[in-house]
């Protein structure tokens, strides 16, 4: 075996991070790969540990820029996309972003409306869009008796609506108010 | 859940395990640490990428190689090739210092070579190696 003054000999070490077979198998996965010299299989575990090294580097500055203390899966594709080879090859093999099985407590959170009261005297427009709860026979919107806001004619008068409103988004464009001319 | 990977799931389909695939995350984990400020931390998800990453920068740098050796109707390919895909492929940053390894590599090879006696060069694994002294 190689000893340790060889090794160290130059300050370059022939030591590798990386199991050798491991390398090989995954070289080896394309079949078009026939042979591979042990040189290569050295060059190619050692270039590799470089790009990783540089990848992490890379990640950690995004983290650092965003204040966070853990590095994720977010920082990574930062990295990824700031250094163009890296990108060409590597971008489109990053997990999509914003997975909906695993909630990142670190970003923002889902801009739904919050259940808290309405104003007194409104309701709130996505009320409009779900059946009469038998329950609350005042959130239904057939029960004329109860205060009501003229909201409530609106859909009377659109009937078609409940259909178009199935999106977060167009409710909160619904809520938004109508732009003013302040001229 | 640990296994998931969103787009790269279709890869574990293809029958291939995941141990024959990636490196090993122990391996790629330590690596990581050795880059990153102490106090630093870094998300399972994050890991499970970088392996993800790194198998496929082996994979491509490996089929840049082998397809210049198809090309120039060489079977075998070399740490020469490698070096090219490197450069070819935008890592030229890596080329002065993977050159000095393939120097040095080499230097050693040639020592340990001397030293056993042997003649045969290019090798690909030991096996081969032992069979070839059965055949002397």
């Amino acid at each position: 075996m190689v000893s340790m003054a060889e090794e160290e000999e130059n300050g370059v070490s022939i030591q590798l991070e990386f199991p050798k077979g491991r390398v090989k198998k995954i070289m080896t996965l394309d079949k078009d790969i026939k042979r591979v010299s042990s040189e290569a299989l050295f060059l190619v575990s050692r270039s590799t540990e470089l790009f990783l090294q540089f990848l992490a580097e890379k990640s950690a500055n995004v983290a650092i820029e965003k204040k966070r203390k853990t590095v994720n899966l977010e920082h990574v594709r930062m990295a990824v996309k700031r250094h163009q080879p890296t990108r060409d090859f590597l971008l489109d093999e990053l997990p999509p972003p914003s997975q909906p099985a695993k909630p990142d407590k670190s970003t923002q959170p889902v801009a739904r409306p919050k259940h808290d009261a309405p104003p007194p005297g409104t309701r709130r427009i996505d009320q409009f869009f779900r059946k009469p709860d038998p329950q609350n026979p005042a959130e239904s919107p057939e029960n004329p008796g109860q205060a009501q806001s003229p909201e409530i004619s609106a859909q009377a008068q659109y009937p078609d609506i409940p259909a178009l409103v199935q999106s977060p988004e167009i409710l909160a464009q619904a809520q938004s108010p109508v732009p003013v001319d302040e001229s | 859940m640990e296994d998931s990977l969103g787009g790269s799931s279709s890869k574990d389909n293809c029958g291939i395990k995941e141990q024959d695939r990636l490196l090993p995350i122990a391996n790629v984990s330590r690596l990581m640490k050795q880059i990153l400020p102490q106090n630093a931390k870094i998300s399972k998800e994050a890991k499970e990428t970088m392996q993800e990453c790194v198998s496929e920068f082996i994979s491509f740098v490996t089929s840049e190689a082998s397809e210049k050796c198809r090309k120039e109707r060489r079977k075998t390919v070399n740490g020469d090739d490698i070096c090219w895909a490197l450069a070819t492929l935008g890592f030229d940053d890596y080329a002065a210092p993977i050159r000095r390894y393939l120097h040095r590599y080499r230097e050693i090879e040639v020592d340990h070579n001397n030293k056993a006696n042997h003649q045969e060069r290019g090798i690909n694994n030991p096996q081969e190696r032992d069979e070839l002294c059965k055949l002397r």
